[in-house]
């Protein structure tokens, strides 16, 4: 991965990053303050059920207190002392009293705990009331009431009425329903409702409301099931069939007998909360994205000015890399990375001015080297000259007799060291005039096996045994000549190397598209210096020869578009491996380079 | 028999002896005359003034004042003559022929002949054949029938004339008649009986019980229906009240007879779980007669046979072996609030028993509390009628005689397809100035002979 992209991916990593923390911040925090204003607000409303329930407490207890104080009361608490009380004329009693008073219930009970009239029941009459046997609280309660249609939960009150030694009981109260629901003033988004805790299995569809009725009253089943078990307030997330979420918290509301007899449930919708997290979210994802523009933005114009001094030493450096020490970079500012382009342009330079004094000194040591061999040559074909010469010279004074064969010796001996200098001159002229190489096919293995049988007497008399190992049965494009000359100055190197007889192995082998000709003795070897510079023009490691064989090796070569190598250990013998590219498009072509 | 001519002479003649006997001081308040509008108020509100819906509609009295039948009952329910004169069964009491009152007339101007009575019959009982012969009828029925004058008798064989503008031989005529709401009648001067001491009848319906007895308290009318439950508060409040011998049945019918033994235990144990007695002393306020028969025991003689006693305990030990997959549906009429406080006390009272009973008011449960009017004074024909409403099989009466009468009711209990709670009052409450009223121990009401006092409002 680039650097510029590095630097583009670090900054939108770190918009993301922060986009995130800052809305999962301000997300938590809203929560925090929606649930903290949900309380506050359900603690209101529970607050002011419980006001209204007392309010309508005390309302129903002067009903029932005023029904008590009637005219038909007092009758009812005359026949109540009598010794054997009828009752049959009080079946409506109740009912009348009660509608007069507005009260969804009333029962006049004596002391016995029969009841006399029932406004809610007229056929209960004779029944007995549970009520009237038990300690009486004085204020109004919760009741859960039995009527024909089913039981009911209602607010009651208690009126005792003396009736002689005996007493008769005003139970009276009013239904616990949707209009006493409606009653609340609730506050937007709040809504109440009221759960019956009848006998009988959990049936959330007996739930009062102040609206509609609730689609799907079954998701509040489990809220009501916990309270119904604990007796404790509890509270829960109710993610209704609609999408819409609501808080529910559900407190127990007792009755006389501490027995939870109704399930008040304070819903807060979640809607406010739900769309200011959904708005805190699109802002998030806004800034995210706007903030992820601006990341690339700013970190293209960020990485361009960054990178863009980068990039140019990272193409200069290739450049210096592909042999163009010309390459300069601009230092467009002064800070490290223009000091690192002012470096880089001095090492340039620095390098140019090496190479120039290096090429320079080369030219030097190899016209030294030229002039050296040269000299060396020429001057071992002088010397005879000048002693045969002088020889003639001193045989022409001395004995002048002699002198005919003298002379005859030494201008065969001048004729022949002439033919020397003439034979040093030609190679020298051949080097310098080495042809270009006629490619054709050339099976390795026919060429090598050729070399091989022109020393073969040269191998028996120096005691060299020679190994073949031809793995190669492909034709390579190459110029027979030239590379039959090349293993040929390779071998005669070989042999020299091997005064003392050895071993002298050549193989041909394909690596790829690539043919590889090994020749390796087992003779002195070279030391690394003489690996070095041993394919330098007149380098010889010999006491004799022109120092050109290698050269002109290294050049068939290079000609044949292919390279040389040598790997020797000093003792231990030498291996030279000819790579040379096949050319198969040229020999399909059947062109020549 | 007597004609209309001689009985109209009666009239006369005790109109001028009264008033030669009472003219100079003599009390008013018991000298009949004529003349004055009687008001009435009703709770029915009947479509139509056809005899057989009248019947239906279950307002006979209106039916009296308008059409005559052949044959009425007495207290006793013995046949007396009214348009037949004389009747005569042929053996096998199949075949009767019944002679009609000559002179009579239909209010709408018609003789009483005896075609229109036989078509009258026809359209009333379309099993029967009625043949017309001189001036007799000939009625012939396709199985033996013996109390075939009992049934004559009955107000939905009331004749009448005229289609569809009906029109009878009562003793009083419709002067308007506004359906369901208001009816007028005048007196039938022409009336064979004799024509009625008040000229006219003004007869308000839909009125509920309340209702009648603010008005009658208002003094807007003068005869207003009283509930069985409120004849006794009516009385302690100080109206004149006038009350039946009880004689509305209320029962407790199942829809289905019972398919197993086990049914039988239940329905068994819910019989023995209602506590009648206080429900006629509370809820009835003593408007009724608790009763385990289906005809009262004033009427049969052997209805205390059938005497029921709630035991809670009992009923227990008959659940116990009776089996109940579901609630038993029972059905009331929602208009009555009695019915409903009867229904109510009887779901305590089988509560009580373990079992469980729930309410309906749309007609449809296991059983209905039903009120059936006694539809005779003849106790073969109130039976018949009984087990007709009730949907119980006909019973079979033998020969005649008491014990197969009481063979035939035990037999219709035995079916498991009913159960007896009371027999209930009727009642009218009346103002001071009405006189002469009287009611027939199955609640119908005299009015032919009905006169108003100077004391009248």
């Amino acid at each position: 991965m680039s650097f510029r992209r590095r630097l583009l991916l670090l900054f939108a990593l770190t918009v993301l990053v922060s986009v995130a923390a800052v809305t999962g911040i301000v997300s938590a925090m809203a929560r925090r303050a929606f649930d903290r204003a949900n309380d506050e607000r359900t603690a209101a409303l529970v607050s002011q059920f419980r006001r209204e329930f007392t309010r309508r407490g005390d309302d129903v207890r002067r009903r029932v207190q005023a029904a008590s104080a009637s005219a038909a009361a007092g009758q009812i608490a005359v026949a109540a002392a009598q010794s054997s009380p009828d009752y049959s004329s009080f079946l409506d009693a109740a009912q009348t009293l009660a509608e007069a008073q507005r009260l969804d219930f009333l029962e006049f009970a004596d002391d016995r705990g029969t009841i006399i009239s029932s406004a809610q029941w007229p056929a209960k009459f004779g029944y007995q009331e549970r009520l009237a046997k038990t300690t009486l609280p004085a204020y109004a309660f919760l009741r859960d009431e039995e009527t024909p249609s089913g039981t009911v939960l209602g607010l009651f009150a208690v009126h005792a009425i003396s009736a002689g030694d005996h007493k008769v009981y005003a139970i009276g109260g009013t239904r616990l329903d949707r209009t006493f629901l409606s009653s609340l003033d609730l506050p937007a988004g709040m809504r109440v409702m009221l759960y019956p805790n009848l006998a009988g299995p959990i049936a959330p569809e007996r739930l009062l409301t102040t609206g509609d009725p609730i689609a799907n009253p079954q998701a509040l089943a489990q809220l009501v099931q916990k309270v119904h078990i604990t007796d404790h307030d509890e509270s829960a997330v109710i993610h209704w069939d609609s999408g819409n979420d609501e808080t529910v918290n559900a407190f127990p509301l007792m009755g006389a007998n501490d027995k939870t007899l109704a399930i008040l449930l304070v819903g807060s919708s979640r809607q406010i909360y739900t769309e200011l997290r959904s708005e805190i979210r699109s802002a998030a994802l806004f800034a995210s994205g706007a903030g992820l523009l601006l990341a690339v933005l700013l970190s293209s114009i960020a990485a361009v000015r960054v990178t863009k001094p980068v990039e140019e030493l990272a193409n200069a450096a290739r450049e210096v890399a592909a042999g163009n020490l010309d390459a300069q970079v601009t230092a467009h500012t002064n800070d490290e990375l223009g000091v690192l382009a002012d470096a880089f342009n001095r090492m340039t330079r620095d390098l140019i001015e090496h190479r120039e004094r290096l090429v320079q000194a080369e030219r030097v040591a190899a016209w030294r080297e030229l002039a050296r061999r040269l000299a060396h040559e020429l001057k071992n074909p002088l010397f005879p000259l000048q002693l045969t010469v002088e020889n003639l010279m001193r045989s022409r004074e001395q004995s002048p007799q002699d002198f005919e064969d003298t002379f005859r010796e030494s201008a065969s001996t001048l004729l022949s060291e002439i033919a020397n200098l003439k034979s040093i001159i030609n190679r020298f002229s051949e080097f310098s005039k080495m042809p270009q190489p006629h490619l054709q096919e050339v099976l390795l293995r026919d060429l090598v096996a050729g070399v091989i049988h022109v020393y073969e007497a040269q191998f028996e008399k120096m005691k060299i045994r020679n190994e073949t190992e031809f793995t190669d049965s492909q034709p390579v494009s190459a110029d027979p000549d030239l590379l039959h000359r090349a293993i040929s100055n390779l071998v005669l190197n070989a042999i020299d190397a091997m005064p003392e007889g050895g071993k002298l192995v050549l193989r041909t082998s394909r690596n790829g598209n690539t043919a590889i000709i090994e020749v390796g003795d087992t003779g002195t070897g070279l030391t690394s210096e003489e690996c070095a510079r041993l394919f330098t023009p007149y380098y010889t490691s010999k006491s004799h020869g022109t120092g050109l064989g290698l050269a002109i090796v290294q050049s068939i070569v290079s000609d044949h578009g292919g390279r040389i190598s040598v790997k020797s250990q000093p003792g231990k013998g030498t291996t030279f491996i000819i790579e040379l590219p096949v050319a198969r498009q040229i020999l399909a072509d059947g062109t020549s380079a | 028999m007597l004609t209309q001519e001689t009985m109209r002479r009666f009239n006369l003649l005790l109109l001028v002896a009264s008033s030669v006997i009472w003219s100079v001081p003599a009390n008013a308040a018991t000298r009949p005359h004529y003349g004055g509008t009687v008001r009435v108020a009703m709770h029915e509100t009947p479509q139509s003034l056809d005899p057989l819906s009248l019947a239906q509609v279950g307002v006979p009295n209106i039916s009296r004042l308008l059409f005559d039948t052949l044959v009425v009952l007495d207290d006793r329910g013995f046949a007396q003559p009214a348009l037949a004169t004389t009747w005569q069964a042929e053996p096998g009491n199949q075949r009767w022929r019944l002679t009609l009152r000559s002179g009579v007339s239909f209010n709408d101007g018609a003789n009483l002949e005896p075609t229109a009575v036989a078509a009258s019959l026809r359209a009333a009982n379309p099993d029967w054949k009625v043949l017309p012969v001189s001036d007799m009828i000939i009625v012939q029925t396709g199985e033996p029938h013996p109390n075939l004058p009992a049934e004559l008798a009955l107000p939905r064989n009331g004749i009448v004339h005229g289609n569809p503008q009906v029109s009878g031989t009562g003793p009083f005529a419709v002067s308007q008649y506004v359906a369901g709401k208001h009816l007028s009648l005048v007196a039938n001067d022409q009336y064979w009986g004799g024509r009625p001491f008040v000229d006219s009848m003004e007869i308000d319906f839909g009125q509920t019980g309340q209702d009648q007895m603010t008005s009658l308290d208002l003094g807007r009318i003068d005869l207003a229906e009283v509930a069985p439950e409120n004849i006794r508060r009516a009385r302690a409040e100080g109206h004149t009240v006038q009350s039946s011998s009880p004689a509305e049945l209320m029962a407790l019918a199942f829809a289905m007879p019972p398919r197993n033994d086990e049914e039988i235990h239940l329905r068994n144990a819910l019989a023995l779980s209602i506590d009648m007695p206080a429900i006629n002393n509370v809820v009835l306020q003593g408007g009724g007669e608790a009763t385990g028969a289906l005809l009262p025991n004033w009427l049969s003689g052997y209805g205390f046979l059938f005497a029921r006693v709630q035991n809670t305990e009992f009923a227990r030990t008959e659940r116990t072996l009776g089996k109940q997959s579901g609630p038993l549906v029972l059905a009331y009429d929602s208009q009555d609030l009695v019915a409903r406080t009867v229904a109510e006390r009887v779901m305590l009272n089988a509560r009580d028993a373990g079992i469980t009973v729930q309410l309906t008011t749309n007609g449809h449960g296991d059983m209905a509390l039903t009120r059936v009017p006694l539809p005779s004074l003849n106790t073969q024909t109130a039976l018949t009628g009984v087990a007709l409403a009730l949907q119980l099989p006909m019973p079979s009466f033998g020969n005649g005689s008491a014990n197969d009468l009481y063979s035939a009711e035990k037999t219709l209990l035995q079916s498991h397809r009913v159960i007896p709670l009371g027999y209930l009052r009727s009642g009218v409450a009346l103002q001071p100035g009405i006189r002469n009223f009287n009611m027939s121990p199955d609640g119908a009401w005299q009015m032919s002979n009905v006169w108003l006092g100077s004391d009248k409002p």
